[in-house]
């Protein structure tokens, strides 16, 4: 009960004066009756009976839900008595009302819902009045609400510094470009008829226009010329370089299309297939070569020329032999574990990657596999290659040794179910200190084919075999 | 507390002595009477204003239809936010009306004033028509900013406002005590403040350089209270305004009382013109919430509201003790009423039909004499417009 007075309880004690004011004060406090407040506010309009609309309780409020009435049809009204609760698009607020009289009709009743700002809600008569028989103003406040709006967007088109279409900077810069010289003919949907930048894009699409040379235009004289829709120029329709094209500005912009060519199609198709499809793991490993490479030295010596990427091969082959897991294909819900050791290896070619297959690389001899390897790298590269030849495979080996790199990783072929990427050899201190090659193999395989263990097995094997060769003569 | 004050109150009812106004002669009214006012309490002076005012009819029916505008017009505010044709801020001054009409009565249109956001009393007292203040508060092109402005700024002369930021408008005040003092005009700048602001720390630094420089200010804080929600118990360690002041001499006084604060502002500016700066806390109250966005209910009860109303309503009580003093007839208050209404009413219809300014205003009233050819460029740099 404290706060009923709040600190003006605590004031009137320290208000020394106040309790003399009460007692010399011959308007005694008490005396009042309680029409005397009320008369103070008598005598409006005597007649009308005074509309109540629905208040806007919050900024943002439209309509609101009348969830409970206060007050009686009948009951008498003092400034500030609580009316109604309302229910607004944030929290239910009650209505206080400011104006006097008595509640003559209740229009909306408990539980209406969607009451739209100033419609009516009840209506109120003075004291004294019949509020039996009030009778109903009619609602304005429709006409209000639609002349307030209708001013403001007459208002800025009748206020106008200038008479323009209105545009954003970033179109009328975009309509300068493409030397569109009647805004009108741009449809425009913006706020108040303005041109968005999305207008004039959506523009220039249908009419196919195109970016003229701004610093050119300047300098021929200012009369604006409509450019003849080109397309933007393409290299000669055979298979593209692969060396970027060099970055000529041409006369419609400062960038360049090079057109694909059916293979690339083919090659993003398929890459983004396997991407999004298969959910890639990787594992990667480390292997000593340095014995390796001394085998190859022999044989280079003794005359048979094999390269690292064969020992690879012929390692990879070893080492699928052993875990079948990995030579598998995916087919859907199944794995399918092939039975012979075909393993696609990488080629570059200028029309893209493409990977023919080396048949049963685990049989092959090394210079098997370095002879059958290098033709068909040149068949691949005259685009010769028979699709035998480079469809199907169990396996991918993909070595950019040549290139320096140290690590990467590949994309899985589909329906295979791993690819190793192998990269070059650096010399590194071993665990005793002395420098040796270590080359870097990663696998990328098919989680839902291969679990953690069986690539890891696998790469274990292909370690063992890179780091002693010899075992590939079993 | 509220019973010790109930059991006063019942105590002090003399049945018999307490004559109704209703029973005494309705035809003949005195030209002038005198009413008690409640003795205030003192910091720092050795005596303050008088106990017992005087008031003649004319002065009377004046001071009841300036506080019946200003209520009328807050509660139109009211309505016209609730209906949203006011958007923004506004800050309702009901409650308090007796404060800016007692002390506009005691000052001359010379003596400047300066206040924060709850300023549409003061506004109207100042000079501006309700039909200005409720254009500007609609924002249409009548209102006395042109309705560029809304409730902050609000403008007429020797009044500085209508400022948002809490506190910021003292130091200004004493500024402008200041340039009074300095072109040795005899005016003083009635400086107003809350008892929210009554904390910052510029005030105290206002209160120093007008204690040194003797300046001719009066310094009031309109304590409603409640700093927005916060009730002063709450927000001031030293809820007597009056004394924060400190070496500058104070006084608190009933704000809810008209002649209360007329006497004490006549006082006051006696005392400012000749001594130097003097600090007034006008112990009032607010109905509505802080803001239109604040019920007002959340902080306190509606039952301390409500016997707010009916025990300590400037406008009510004032009417009483003249209806019974016979200085006026209940009939001509009525007359007063029924114009004051009529004129609000009138004021807000006109303020929801007029126009609002046109676009090109936007690039006006940069500088106040700017060249002929002065241009604003607009947000596209093709966009210049020439600025008046």
């Amino acid at each position: 009960m404290a706060s009923a007075f709040g600190h003006f309880g605590r004031r009137s004690i320290q208000f020394t004066g106040f309790r003399r004011i009460l007692h010399y004060d011959p308007c005694n406090v008490v005396q009042r009756s309680t029409s005397e407040i009320r008369s103070f506010h008598l005598n409006r309009n005597v007649d009308a009976s005074i509309p109540v609309a629905m208040p806007a309780l919050s900024p943002t409020m439209t309509e609101g839900t009348i969830v409970k009435w206060h007050k009686k049809e009948g009951d008498p009204i003092s400034p500030g008595d609580m009316l109604c609760d309302i229910q607004t698009d944030k929290a239910v607020i009650t209505f206080d009302i400011e104006e006097e009289g008595i509640l003559a009709k209740i229009l909306k009743a408990e539980n209406s819902k969607n009451v739209k700002i100033g419609s009516m809600i009840a209506v109120m008569v003075e004291e004294g009045e019949d509020w039996q028989n009030a009778e109903i103003p009619e609602s304005s406040e429709s006409s209000s609400e639609a002349s307030t709006s209708s001013e403001p967007s007459s208002a800025p088109s009748a206020g106008e510094p200038t008479a323009r279409i209105r545009m954003s900077p970033a179109a009328r810069k975009m309509m300068e470009e493409y030397n569109i010289s009647s805004p009108q003919t741009v449809p425009a949907t913006g706020p108040h008829g303005m041109v968005n930048k999305g207008d004039v894009l959506k523009y220039i699409q249908t009419q196919h226009l195109t970016k003229i040379d701004l610093r050119k235009a300047a300098q021929v004289p200012p009369s604006p010329q409509k450019s003849t829709p080109t397309t933007p120029s393409t290299p000669t329709s055979s298979p593209v370089t692969r060396v970027p094209p060099s970055i000529t500005v041409s006369p419609e912009g400062g960038y360049q299309d090079i057109e694909t060519t059916n293979m690339r199609r083919v090659i993003a198709k398929r890459l983004t297939e396997s991407k999004t499809m298969i959910p890639h793991s990787y594992v990667s490993i480390e292997c000593k070569v340095d014995a390796a490479m001394k085998l190859r030295k022999k044989f280079i010596a003794s005359g048979t020329k094999i390269s690292m990427n064969d020992i690879i091969v012929k390692a990879a082959g070893y080492s699928l032999q052993r875990v079948q897991k990995v030579n598998s294909h995916w087919s859907g819900d199944s794995i399918q574990i092939q039975p012979t050791v075909d393993i696609s290896v990488a080629v570059a070619t200028d029309s893209g990657l493409i990977t023919p297959i080396v048949r049963n690389a685990a049989e092959l001899s090394l210079s098997q596999i370095s002879s059958t390897t290098k033709a068909l790298a040149v068949k691949a590269r005259d685009g010769k290659l028979q699709p035998q030849e480079f469809q199907g495979g169990s396996f991918t080996i993909s070595n950019l040794g040549m290139f320096g790199i140290g690590e990467f990783s590949a994309i899985i072929n589909p329906p295979q179910t791993a690819v190793l990427a192998v990269g070059t050899s650096v010399l590194k201190p071993s665990a005793e200190g002395k420098p040796c090659s270590y080359l870097t193999v990663k696998m990328s395989y098919d989680s839902r084919a291969i679990d953690e263990t069986e690539a890891s097995q696998f790469l274990e094997k292909f370690q063992q075999v890179m780091e002693n060769p010899s075992l590939l003569m079993v | 507390m509220f019973s010790l004050t109930l059991r006063q109150i019942s105590r002090n009812s003399f049945v018999g002595a307490n004559v109704s106004a209703f029973n005494v002669s309705k035809y003949s009214t005195v030209p002038e009477a005198t009413l008690d006012i409640q003795k205030c309490t003192l910091h720092k002076l050795e005596h303050g204003p008088p106990t017992q005012a005087t008031v003649t009819r004319e002065d009377a029916i004046r001071f009841y239809r300036d506080m019946r505008t200003v209520r009328r017009m807050e509660t139109m505010a009211g309505n016209l936010y609730k209906a949203k044709q006011i958007r923004g801020f506004c800050h309702l001054y009901s409650g308090q009306e007796a404060v800016c009409v007692g002390m506009e009565s005691s000052i001359t249109k010379d003596d400047a004033v300066i206040t924060a956001y709850r300023a549409h009393g003061w506004t109207y007292v100042r000079g501006v028509a309700p039909h200005a203040i409720l254009g500007e508060l609609t924002g249409r092109a009548s209102g006395c900013a042109k309705g560029k402005g809304g409730s902050m700024h609000m403008y007429t002369k020797n009044f500085y406002g209508g400022n948002g930021i809490v506190g910021a408008q003292v130091p200004l005040g004493a500024g402008i005590a200041f340039g009074l003092k300095y072109e040795n005009k005899p005016n003083i700048c009635v400086t107003l403040y809350g008892d929210g602001a009554a904390n910052q720390g510029q005030l105290f630094e206002a209160y120093n350089m007008a204690k040194l420089w003797n300046l001719p200010c009066v310094f009031v804080c309109e304590n409603n209270g409640y700093g927005m929600g916060t009730s002063v118990e709450r927000a001031s360690a030293s809820t007597d305004y009056y004394s924060r002041g400190d070496y500058i001499p104070g006084m608190r006084i009933d704000g809810m009382d008209v002649l209360a604060v007329r006497e004490a502002t006549k006082f006051a500016r006696e005392y400012a013109l000749n001594n130097g700066p003097i600090l007034i806390e006008a112990a009032t109250y607010r109905y509505h919430g802080h803001s239109m966005s604040d019920p007002g209910t959340s902080y306190r009860a509606r039952e301390e509201i409500k016997e707010m109303r009916e025990t300590r309503d400037p406008i009510t009580v004032f009417r009483r003790k003249i209806l019974e003093c016979n200085l006026v007839t209940p009939e001509e208050l009525k007359k007063v009423d029924i114009e004051v209404d009529k004129e609000i009413d009138k004021a807000a219809d006109q303020a929801k039909k007029d126009p609002e300014i046109p676009l090109g205003e936007l690039y006006n009233n940069i500088y106040i004499h700017p060249d002929p050819d002065y241009t604003v460029r607009g947000c596209d740099p093709s966009i210049r417009v020439i600025s008046h």
